[in-house]
């Protein structure tokens, strides 16, 4: 038998279909596989992508006060994208080539979103290494030493921010970072700006929705985002149970903490500062690391949605809560589904020892 | 799914077959004990084999003739019983048995003539014990996989036999309900007229018409509850028993395929070799002989014939062609259940199927997909993983009872991460059947 080479293997998969033919079971099958739905969360993320460059250009000319042309601004943010995505590629891969190659099984096509997604949940100035390190940690640790792609439990990408934030906390937090190659001008998230006190320098609803503000590559437009929840959705590659639920969970405790006066900002522009609708379609989304079962995806949505607008308000250390809301989710997920098992399987008994019903 | 090839509703020229292909694994885990040698003479319904559990169940030859080869395969198994039918002429035997009058004596007669093990029983999908005991029979008068036959056309004049077969079922189950599940909206005058019979409708897409979901719907089974079930076709051949004396494993096939240049029915007896039958011209491509539906039926390697329990061949292209970045195209001509290609956008073309996998063996991810194709009041994720890790007692707790492989045979058309679902369901059932 030919050695196992999971280099090669990747690489011959990628460029061509695999040949095999079904052996057992079913003769024929779906045409879709793990690489199909991989490059379809991608392309979801492209039109987030493609203005976040653009978006990182525009930020950093009027910080510095030049014009903003178009192109311009693009190919800065695609510069600053570039280098970060193929450190972020280059670091993950090598993990997950030894991983496979180690283990003997094929490399898996999940590091291909979690590497688009790295790049674009970074501040677009942090230093190559740190992503390489933190990529490297988030495979690593978040999977690999699970046992790789489908075992792992938390959001590697997500794992490899949190990573960022409390290991070099300075180049991911403060005011300055959000813009690049802006040292001497103050720009802050909108987030940062009202839990520090000053709720006037609130961009407007408008512009939280475009997206012209600072922050990462991936969050910043919200249309962008709902165009990739759209494809996410049309091709049901991500769950709109999850999806739904985090937007409620969100706006239930966003509009309760504006009415108690425990927050200034009201309901709906929580759900469009930050992070959030990005980590609601993109990242609570993640088959593996969200709960399993349908009624277990709908109370850890709530509770991302909950969670992540909570951390926000209540701690001024970390204003960025829906990174924390959906790590620290992932991790009950499988409590979540545990108890959506039991009860299932209570109710079968119940149904089981009822007389029988009337036959359909 | 939507697959050409449909039977037409015409009859085949079947020309008699010359031998006959008997083998031991179309009963599932039955461990045979051969009763004849190569060279011996049988008759219809001369025992062939016994399963050891159980020497009173044995299986028949079909035909008369003469007992060619015993095909061994790894291990001295059984993989094949050769018969050589010495005449074209009868296609069946006349009996000289008296008519029972109880139960047991109907019991015993099918047993002797190898009617039996046409009775299957859930869970497991295995002949029942002889002397078991069903809390209900069901008998699915349609089926709803890809290219399915219809039922019409199988039990075309067979209707009295039908009839007087469900009598003799309804004497050797007992007092027990017999469940007749029809497809609703659809001629089933054929099934209406029976007596004494709950009769059921069912609507919808595959697995409506799996017995499984049947029973599910119908009358769940509990642990240590077991259900009887049984092809019309085999309640006519066990009727036509009884009623003429008349021993024929005589039925109706079809012959179905997107890549069949004709398609439709014939009348061959369980085992024929097909070979004659396949001589139509195929074109060029590699293609593939399955026994059964593309669901749940078994390439048919070295023997060109149908399974016992099967009434359908079907021929489809084999696949493996390559294609360069087949990932990332729009794919308007690949079928998928998801919506990754564009050809959702035209859910009513039919599609070149073929055989390859499309994509790498993965751990199990998409968690939604399997719910959307599963009609049972189950989860089948939770089961499926229970199944994969033996944890008998999950999978009990999850109802591996009212499930049987082909069940999840729709789970595994759709599953992405290319698992294989009924193996893993099958094995399960094997490790708790070992058990029980």
């Amino acid at each position: 038998m030919r050695k196992h080479n999971a280099l090669l293997d990747a690489i011959d998969t990628f460029l061509r279909t695999p040949s095999t033919v079904t052996a057992s079971g079913s003769h024929i099958r779906d045409c879709v596989d793990m690489k199909r739905i991989m490059i379809t969360v991608m392309i979801a993320l492209c039109p987030a992508l493609f203005f976040g460059m653009w978006n990182v250009g525009y930020q950093h000319f009027i910080a510095i006060g030049a014009p903003t042309a178009l192109w311009s601004c693009f190919w800065y943010g695609f510069l600053k994208w570039l280098p970060l995505v193929v450190v972020t590629y280059a670091s993950g891969l090598l993990v997950e080539v030894l991983f496979a190659q180690w283990r003997g099984h094929e490399v898996a096509e999940g590091f291909f979103v979690t590497g688009f997604l790295i790049p674009m949940i970074m501040p677009p100035d942090v230093p190559l290494w740190i992503v390489a390190v933190a990529t490297a940690f988030a495979v690593l640790f978040g999977k690999e030493v699970f046992g790789g792609t489908g075992f792992n439990f938390l959001n590697p990408a997500l794992l490899a921010r949190a990573f960022v934030f409390f290991a070099y906390p300075s180049v991911i937090s403060g005011d300055k970072v959000w813009i690049s190659g802006a040292d001497a001008v103050t720009g802050a998230t909108p987030l940062a700006m009202v839990m520090n006190g000053h709720p006037e320098a609130m961009p407007s609803t408008w512009e939280l929705f475009v997206g012209t503000i600072p922050g990462c590559i991936g969050e910043t437009c919200k249309i962008a985002i709902l165009l990739g929840a759209a494809i996410l959705l049309f091709t049901q590659v991500a769950d709109w149970r999850i999806m739904l639920s985090v937007l409620v969970g969100g706006y239930a405790t966003a509009f309760l903490c504006h009415v108690s006066g425990l927050c200034p900002v009201p309901g709906y522009q929580q759900l469009l500062m930050g992070g959030f609708l990005f980590g609601a379609v993109f990242m609570a989304t993640d088959p593996v690391t969200a709960a399993h079962t349908r009624e277990g995806k709908y109370v850890f949505g709530l509770l991302v949605g909950i969670l992540a607008i909570l951390i926000r308000l209540l701690n001024k250390g970390y204003p960025e809560g829906m990174m924390l809301a959906i790590l620290l989710m992932n991790i009950f997920a499988p409590l979540i589904d545990y108890c959506v098992v039991q009860a299932h399987i209570r109710r079968r008994e119940k149904r089981l020892s009822q007389p029988k019903t009337a036959a359909r | 799914m939507k697959l050409d090839g449909m039977a037409e509703l015409r009859t085949l020229d079947f020309p008699d077959a010359l031998s006959y292909y008997i083998r031991p694994s179309d009963f599932r885990w039955l461990t045979p004990r051969l009763l004849v040698a190569e060279n011996d003479m049988v008759e219809v319904g001369t025992p062939l084999f016994a399963d050891k559990q159980d020497e009173r169940v044995v299986i028949v030859s079909p035909v008369k003739g003469c007992v060619r080869q015993i095909v061994r395969g790894e291990k001295r198994a059984i993989r094949a019983i050769v018969i050589e039918s010495e005449t074209e002429a009868a296609t069946g035997r006349s009996v000289d048995v008296q008519m029972p009058s109880n139960s047991q004596e109907i019991r015993t007669l099918m047993l002797q003539y190898g009617l039996w093990p046409m009775l299957l029983q859930r869970p497991f999908s295995v002949i029942p014990n002889p002397d078991s005991q069903p809390k209900a029979v069901f008998i699915s008068c349609f089926d709803s996989a890809p290219l399915a036959p219809d039922y019409n056309c199988l039990m075309e004049g067979k209707e009295t036999f039908f009839y007087k077969g469900l009598e003799i079922i309804r004497m050797i189950s007992g007092d027990v309900p017999v469940h007749l599940c029809m497809r609703a909206g659809a001629d089933n005058s054929l099934f209406e007229q029976c007596e004494d019979i709950q009769l059921h409708y069912f609507q919808g897409p595959h697995p409506a018409g799996n017995v499984g979901t049947q029973i599910h719907y119908t009358d769940p089974i509990r642990k240590g509850e077991s259900i009887w079930y049984i092809d019309p076709q085999d309640v006519a051949i066990i009727g036509r028993f009884f009623a003429e004396r008349m021993l024929s494993f005589e039925k109706m096939y079809a012959l179905t395929g997107p890549v069949a240049t004709t398609t439709g029915y014939f009348t061959a007896i369980c085992g024929a070799n097909l070979s004659n039958l396949f001589k139509q011209d195929w074109g060029r491509e590699e293609l593939r002989f399955i026994s059964g539906n593309v669901l749940t039926g078994e390439k048919m390697v070295d023997f060109p014939t149908v399974r016992f329990y099967d009434r359908q061949v079907t021929v489809i292209r084999e696949g493996g062609r390559r294609e360069w970045l087949g990932w990332l195209l729009p794919g308007l001509k690949k079928w998928s259940f998801s919506h990754t290609f564009l050809s959702w956008l035209t859910p009513n073309r039919s599609y070149p199927h073929n055989t390859s996998l499309h994509g790498g063996r993965r751990a199990f991810m998409m968690t939604d997909v399997y719910d959307k194709v599963f009609p049972f009041d189950i989860l089948p994720l939770p089961l499926l993983k229970a199944c994969y890790i033996k944890d008998i007692e999950q999978m009990e707790a999850l109802g591996i009872y009212e499930v049987d492989d082909e069940d999840f045979a729709l789970c595994e058309v759709v599953c992405p991460s290319k698992m294989e679902c009924q193996q893993i369901v099958r094995d399960a059932l094997f490790e708790l059947y070992k058990n029980v």
